[in-house]
């Protein structure tokens, strides 16, 4: 058999139906060989980035359902493959499986600096799980079994095939023969284990039974090993309040009792002040980054540290553990809580604490109901809520990077178990829109929406042509402020106001909507926002919803950069 | 002031022999910032599989084990682990070609076991000397800075006892 045709017999074999993919010189045989082999669902993305992020939308969003899919992105070689960079860089991150298939110059030009000849291999290498370059045919469909494997066991992550165009178009030996239900990869160094040791859980139990102050965190590890429900039973059955990282959102529903809300950098006050006074933090399937735990040597200064996590290296990385479980956040929670010791504790006077913190964050409230900031302008924060209670916080939403993306983080009330996709560790602007894309085709039949603000919709607008070409039912929201706005509310609030690089002129959205003959509403009222919202809901198709927002609106509380939970700010400081 | 000189730290890994292995490894040690003291690889006793030997410099306990752990989350590495100096031996061997006069050159090979190598005219001498780190050090300080012309040094490689 030819390479190609092992290409599309693996992919095939493991459950893959769409395929995001911009064709190129390199790449064009096993395209050719999709042409002549129907069966996939093909994609084509107005550039590579793009391709990425649909594969991210994919895997992230079919994670939940019964049928979970890896989502795969094609290009071709040189410039190709370099314009996936961002986002499997952005994949690994965030832990999510994706596979990126592209074409390379034939081997016998490997090295010679070959026309759209890059060492895809070497740029990859750093910045995903696994990369490949098969060299025979023969390599091929082990190579991809191998790579799917990879990129969805233990934690997620991309993996990168580089395939030679000779290879491509190599013929197997006579007697070549795989079948991929016997396929084990052979890979001694691959660490993988899931279960975690029963008496080591025993004594996180133990420990939580003690203590008076705790708290748990819900990392992205939750929603990755589908533990939301079982958190929550966990959460309800021990009484102790949940906090979680940007990615553990929509594990359970925001407005549990027990619920603090995000924490971090941009967190709310009960939760960061609940991980300041806690005694014992249980921690579920997350990284300690810094935009969680801000200045590390004054983090969580009296509590004991108990952390499951499925990577081993992440455990005692940033934060030492007192307790460290290397195992599947899913398999520990159901241990925990089939542990007949563990019990409900009151925790009258913690509880109490908390819920006095929270009053301080409710002074946010006040802004929301008010809608508009000094002049007159639309608050992102009153936009979110608003397509929160009119959705009944039921929706997909997929944000861009910025401002606007901790406004849906905290205001959006998530209801539906994994129902928030963000670029959280790379902080990728411009992946919405493309994500927004893959996340319907996982999940066709909920709401998608993609928020950006002006910025990060420019740098990925050109897949309004994909959305136009696919008829996708995504429904897109642009929060323009005239400017940068996270960077801008840095600038306010550290730089004296200076905005350098800040602002910027966007085009007639508008007529841009037009030209991709996707309806388009501008809102610049208050009163026009939930009219707006619902006709966005009642169009059958994509829909672009464009508000004026206020440039001046900050997202407090916030922890700035470097520093600890002590330097929070609460309230706006008096210009 | 100069930087006090860290602690010197062994790492013994059995990795997958493919090509991008020891890429991948040393990209990771680059990029947790190190600049690696040595490094040696050849092959184990299993078909398949190389041994590396590296050493560098870090003092913080919890720093030397975050970089086993990322060794070991490689799926090309089967095993990693510091090697315990009290534990293990450590040799290299250094090539040392050095112009020196008779008497100075007599006096070395009587306090060092060195393999002649060549013997020019002109007091031109190539030997080897294998041995601990200190050793070798030791030796091209007696042999002194202004007398070697060329060093060739392996580097670490190690193994418990």
């Amino acid at each position: 058999m030819k390479g190609t045709e092992l290409v599309l017999r693996a992919l095939r074999d493991r459950g893959v139906q769409y395929i995001f993919g911009y064709t190129g010189g390199a790449i064009m045989p096993v395209f050719d060989e999709m042409e002549k082999q129907p069966g996939f669902k093909f994609v084509m993305p107005r550039h590579e980035q793009g391709a990425t992020f649909m594969a991210q939308g994919l895997s992230r969003a079919s994670l939940s359902t019964e049928t979970p899919q890896v989502g795969v992105c094609m290009a071709t070689s040189g410039p190709g493959a370099m314009n996936l960079v961002t986002g499997v860089a952005d994949a690994h991150m965030d832990s999510i499986p994706i596979v990126a298939i592209t074409g390379q110059v034939a081997t016998g030009v490997i090295a010679t600096d070959a026309f759209q000849e890059s060492d895809v291999v070497g740029v990859m290498m750093p910045i995903c799980k696994q990369t490949y370059m098969p060299l025979t045919a023969e390599e091929i469909e082990k190579t991809i079994h191998e790579a799917f494997y990879v990129a969805t066991t233990g934690r997620c992550g991309p993996v990168v095939i580089d395939i030679p165009k000779d290879i491509q178009f190599a013929e197997t030996g006579k007697n070549y023969a795989f079948d991929p239900k016997k396929f084990r990869p052979k890979l001694p160094g691959f660490y993988y284990h899931p279960t975690p040791q029963r008496d080591v859980v025993h004594k996180a139990v133990e420990m939580l039974n003690r203590s008076e102050r705790p708290v748990m965190f819900c990392g992205h590890g939750v929603i990755a090993s589908n533990a939301g429900a079982l958190l929550q039973e966990f959460a309800e059955k021990s009484n102790i309040p949940v906090a979680f990282t940007l990615h553990g959102l929509s594990a359970m529903p925001l407005d549990h009792p027990l619920s603090l809300g995000m924490m971090g950098m941009h967190g709310t006050v009960e939760a960061n002040r609940a991980v300041m006074n806690a005694d014992l933090i249980l921690s579920f399937g997350m990284r300690f980054d810094d935009r969680v735990t801000g200045k590390l040597n004054e983090y969580a200064a009296n509590a004991d540290v108990i952390h499951v996590e499925i990577d081993p290296s992440e455990l005692d990385k940033n934060v030492a553990t007192t307790v460290a479980i290397n195992a599947d956040v899913y398999r520990t929670l159901h241990v925990m809580l089939s542990d007949p010791e563990l019990i409900h504790k009151p925790r009258r006077r913690w509880l109490k604490e908390i819920d006095d913190n929270r009053k301080e964050t409710a002074g946010v409230e006040e802004e929301i109901a008010r809608g508009v900031g000094d002049g007159g302008q639309l608050l992102m924060k009153t936009i979110v809520r608003r397509l929160s209670e009119i959705t009944e916080g039921r929706d997909i939403i997929v944000p861009d990077v910025g401002q606007h993306q901790m406004m849906a983080a905290r205001f959006y009330n998530y209801q539906t178990n994994n129902s928030w996709f963000a670029s959280g560790g790379a902080g990728t602007m411009g992946c919405s829109l493309p994500m927004a894309i893959g996340a319907k085709l996982a999940r066709p039949d909920e709401r998608v929406w993609s928020i950006s603000g002006d910025g990060g919709f420019q740098m990925n607008i050109q897949e309004l042509g994909t959305i136009m070409e696919q008829g996708t039912d995504v429904k897109i929201m642009i929060l323009n402020n005239g400017y940068l706005g996270m960077v801008r509310q840095w600038q306010t609030l550290f730089f004296d106001g200076r905005y350098a690089g800040t602002p910027m002129q966007s085009p007639d959205f508008g007529l841009i909507a037009s030209a991709y003959g996707i309806p388009y509403q501008k809102v610049t009222e208050l009163d026009q926002v939930d009219a707006a919202i619902k006709s966005a809901i009642e169009h059958d198709g994509a829909y672009i919803l464009e508000f004026i927002c206020d440039p001046s609106e900050v997202i407090l509380p916030m922890i700035p950069a470097g520093g600890g939970f002590g330097d929070m700010i609460v309230s706006r400081p008096k210009a | 002031m100069t930087p006090k000189k860290m602690k010197r730290r062994g790492i013994l890994a059995f990795v997958q022999n493919k090509p991008g292995t020891l890429n991948k490894i040393s990209s990771m040690i680059r990029r947790k910032m190190y600049n690696v003291d040595t490094l040696t690889v050849c092959k184990a006793k299993a078909p398949g599989v190389s041994r590396m030997t590296i050493t560098l410099r870090e003092d913080d306990e919890a720093k030397v084990t975050q970089i086993i752990r990322q060794l070991e989350k490689f799926t090309e590495v089967i095993r990693a682990k510091e090697l315990d100096r009290d534990q293990s031996y450590w040799r290299e061997v250094a090539i040392v070609k050095f112009e020196l006069e008779d008497k100075e050159y007599a006096k070395l090979k009587k306090k060092y076991q060195l393999e002649i190598l060549d013997s020019q005219p002109h007091d031109i001498h190539i030997v080897q000397i294998a041995g601990p780190t200190e050793r070798i050090d030791m030796f091209l300080d007696d042999v002194g800075v202004d007398h070697f012309i060329e060093i060739a040094r392996t580097g670490v490689t190690a193994m418990d006892k």
